[in-house]
C-alpha cells in the first residue's frame, strides 16, 4: 500500500516537472498598412463567427481578463467580443454613374435609371440624401433646362408631385425602393414618393439649397434598394445641345 | 459602366474627450467596385433634425475648437487620392480639442466622397459619397451627469380588445443636458401587481438638449400582439437611474369587446330567426 503512495506522489511530481519545464508560446497579432504598423497584444486561443443553417455563433475564447475596464480618461473593452458588437459595415453603392439620355424629343417624357443599395450596422438606420452642382446645363451656351415644378406646379426638392403631363417641362427625379428581384417594395422610399409617378427636384447647390433626403429608414438594413428614374421633358423650342450636371448622392447612418 | 461602392467602417464612434487632447481613431475605406475610384475627404458639422435620429448640414459651418486632420504620412484631409479596385485603405482621424474648448457636445461626419470626373462628357453624371457620424463629448469628468424627461409615453389604440388589439408603444425622450445619452431602459406592463412583461430599450442616442423617439429590442416598433386578458394594466417607461430621467406610467383598459360583439350577433340572429321563422 505504502509503495502504491510513493509511486503515485512520484507521478505528480513528474506531471509538474514537466509542465515546469517545458516552453510556452505566446501568439500576438500585428496589423499593418502602408502607413502603420500596430502589435496587438492579443493572446486569445480563438475567436470568431461561426454559422450553421439556422444558427450564427460568436465566441472568444482564451483570452486573457476580458472585460470593460474603466481607468481615469480610458475605457478598455477587452476581447473579441467586445469588438464585435456590429455585424455588418456601413456600404453603399450606384450601380451606374452614367446617366446618358441620349437625344431628346421633345414633348416625351424621357428617363433613365439607375439603382443605389445601402447596407447598415447594428444600431443604425440611415438616410440618403441628394443635391445638383446645378440645373441642366450646356457648357457652351449655357442655356439650361430648369427642374420641373410637376404637373400641378406644386413639387419643389423638399416635396414630390405628379409629373405625366407631357407639356410640363423640366428635370426631375422618383425614387422607388424595390427588392434583390426588382420588384417594388417601396420601401424606404414611400415616405418622399407616394408612387412612380411622382417627381421632385434635385436641391441645386448653386442656389444654396440644401441637399434633401429621399430615402431612409430607421432600422438596420441590408442590401436595401432603390430605383432612380430621371425624367427630362423638353419643349420644341428648347435650344440644342449637350446639357449636363453632377447629381450627388450621399449617405449617412443614423445617429 | 463606371459605379460606386464603397464601405465605410466604424460608422459612427462616440469619445468622451478633454479639453486640449488629441485622439487618434483609424477608419477603414474599402473599394468594392472593380474599377478604381478617386475619392476626397471631408468633416462637416451636422445638427439634428426630426427625432428619428435624422441629421441636417446647414452651410457646412465647423466647430473652431475641434480639429481634425488625416494622420496618413500621404494625404492630408481633403486631397484627392485613388482607391484601387478591389482594395482597402486605412485613413487616420486625428481630433484634437482646443484648451479653451467648452464643456459641451460636437457632432460632425467624417465624408468620403467620389472626386466627379466630368471631363469630355456631354450628359447628367452621377456620384456617390457616404459618411461617419463623430459624436464628442468635451468634458473634464469621466462620469458625465445627465438629465431628462419623457415627453410622450402612449398607447394606441384607444380602444383595446382582447383578441383584435396590437398594443403600440410609442413615446419620446427628451436629453435636457448638454451631453448625449443613450436610451437604455425598458417598458414594463402590469397588471394586478404582476409584472407580465419587460420590453428592454433599444440604446438610441439622445443627442444634447433635444428629443428622440423610443425604440424596442426584440419586437417591431414597440407593438405587441394579443390575446390578452381583459382588465386594467399599467404600462411604465423607465430609464436607467445613471440618467436620471423620471419614469412614466400609463394605464389602460382591455375590454372582450370582439366577444361581447360576436354574443349579440348570436343574439341577433337567434332573435332574428324567431321573429321570421315563428313556430306554427
Amino acid at each position: 500500500m505504502n509503495q502504491m503512495k510513493i509511486k503515485i506522489i512520484f507521478f505528480i511530481l513528474f506531471i509538474f516537472i514537466i509542465y515546469d519545464l517545458s516552453s510556452t508560446i505566446s501568439l500576438a497579432q500585428s496589423f499593418t498598412s502602408p502607413s502603420y504598423h500596430i502589435d496587438w497584444g492579443n493572446f486569445n486561443m480563438t475567436g470568431g463567427k461561426k454559422t450553421s443553417t439556422n444558427y450564427i455563433l460568436t465566441d472568444s475564447v482564451g483570452q486573457n481578463a476580458p472585460g470593460k475596464y474603466n481607468s481615469t480618461g480610458y475605457t478598455v473593452k477587452a476581447g473579441f467580443q467586445y469588438a464585435y458588437d456590429i455585424n455588418y459595415k456601413f456600404s453603399f453603392s450606384i450601380d451606374n454613374l452614367d446617366i446618358n439620355f441620349g437625344s431628346l424629343t421633345p414633348n416625351i417624357g424621357n428617363t433613365q435609371t439607375n439603382i443605389i443599395t445601402v447596407t447598415t450596422p447594428t444600431g443604425h438606420g440611415y438616410e440618403i440624401f441628394t443635391s445638383e452642382n446645378s440645373p441642366l446645363t450646356t457648357l457652351d451656351t449655357n442655356a439650361t433646362i430648369n427642374d420641373t415644378t410637376c404637373d400641378n406646379n406644386d413639387c419643389d426638392q423638399t416635396i414630390s408631385g405628379v409629373w405625366t403631363q407631357n407639356n410640363i417641362y423640366g428635370f426631375g427625379f422618383n425614387a422607388i425602393g424595390i427588392n434583390s428581384s426588382g420588384v417594388v417594395t417601396d420601401i424606404g422610399t414611400s415616405n418622399y414618393f407616394p408612387n412612380s409617378t411622382y417627381f421632385r427636384q434635385f436641391a441645386n447647390r448653386q442656389t444654396n439649397e440644401t441637399p434633401q433626403i429621399f430615402m431612409s429608414e430607421n432600422n438596420p438594413v441590408i442590401n436595401h434598394s432603390a430605383k432612380i428614374t430621371y425624367k427630362i421633358n423638353i419643349s420644341s423650342n428648347q435650344s440644342n445641345g449637350s446639357y449636363q450636371n453632377n447629381i450627388n448622392f450621399t449617405a449617412v447612418p443614423k445617429y | 459602366m463606371p459605379n460606386f461602392n464603397i464601405t465605410i467602417s466604424p460608422a459612427q464612434i462616440e469619445y468622451l474627450l478633454k479639453p486640449n487632447t488629441t485622439i487618434i481613431q483609424a477608419y477603414d475605406i474599402t473599394n468594392n467596385s472593380d474599377q478604381d475610384i478617386n475619392l476626397t475627404t471631408e468633416i462637416i458639422s451636422f445638427i439634428p433634425q426630426g427625432n428619428t435620429g435624422s441629421v441636417t448640414y446647414q452651410n457646412n459651418f465647423s466647430d473652431p475648437n475641434i480639429s481634425y486632420t488625416l494622420n496618413n504620412s500621404d494625404l492630408i484631409l481633403g486631397q484627392p487620392f485613388i482607391l484601387k479596385a478591389n482594395s482597402k485603405k486605412q485613413l487616420v482621424l486625428k481630433i484634437k480639442t482646443s484648451s479653451t474648448a467648452p464643456l459641451q457636445d460636437s457632432y460632425s461626419t467624417f465624408f468620403v466622397s467620389q472626386v466627379p470626373n466630368q471631363t469630355n462628357v456631354d450628359f447628367p453624371m452621377a456620384s456617390g459619397k457616404i459618411g461617419s457620424h463623430i459624436l464628442l463629448s468635451v468634458t473634464n469628468t469621466e462620469n458625465i451627469s445627465t438629465k431628462g424627461s419623457i415627453s410622450l409615453f402612449k398607447i394606441t389604440p384607444k380602444i383595446k380588445d382582447v383578441f383584435f388589439s396590437q398594443l403600440q408603444f410609442s413615446g419620446e425622450v427628451k436629453n435636457d443636458s448638454n451631453y448625449f445619452l443613450k436610451t437604455s431602459g425598458q417598458i414594463t406592463i402590469v397588471k394586478n401587481d404582476q409584472t407580465l412583461k419587460e420590453i428592454k430599450l433599444q440604446p438610441l442616442n439622445v443627442l444634447a438638449n433635444y428629443y428622440r423617439q423610443i425604440d424596442c429590442q426584440e419586437i417591431s416598433n414597440c407593438t405587441l400582439k394579443g390575446p390578452f386578458w381583459p382588465g386594467r394594466y399599467t404600462a411604465t417607461l423607465s430609464f436607467d437611474e445613471n440618467l436620471h430621467i423620471p419614469s412614466q406610467s400609463v394605464s389602460f383598459f382591455v375590454f372582450p369587446v370582439s366577444p361581447i360583439l360576436f354574443i349579440l350577433f348570436l343574439v341577433g340572429i337567434i332573435l332574428g330567426f324567431k321573429k321570421f321563422f315563428p313556430k306554427a
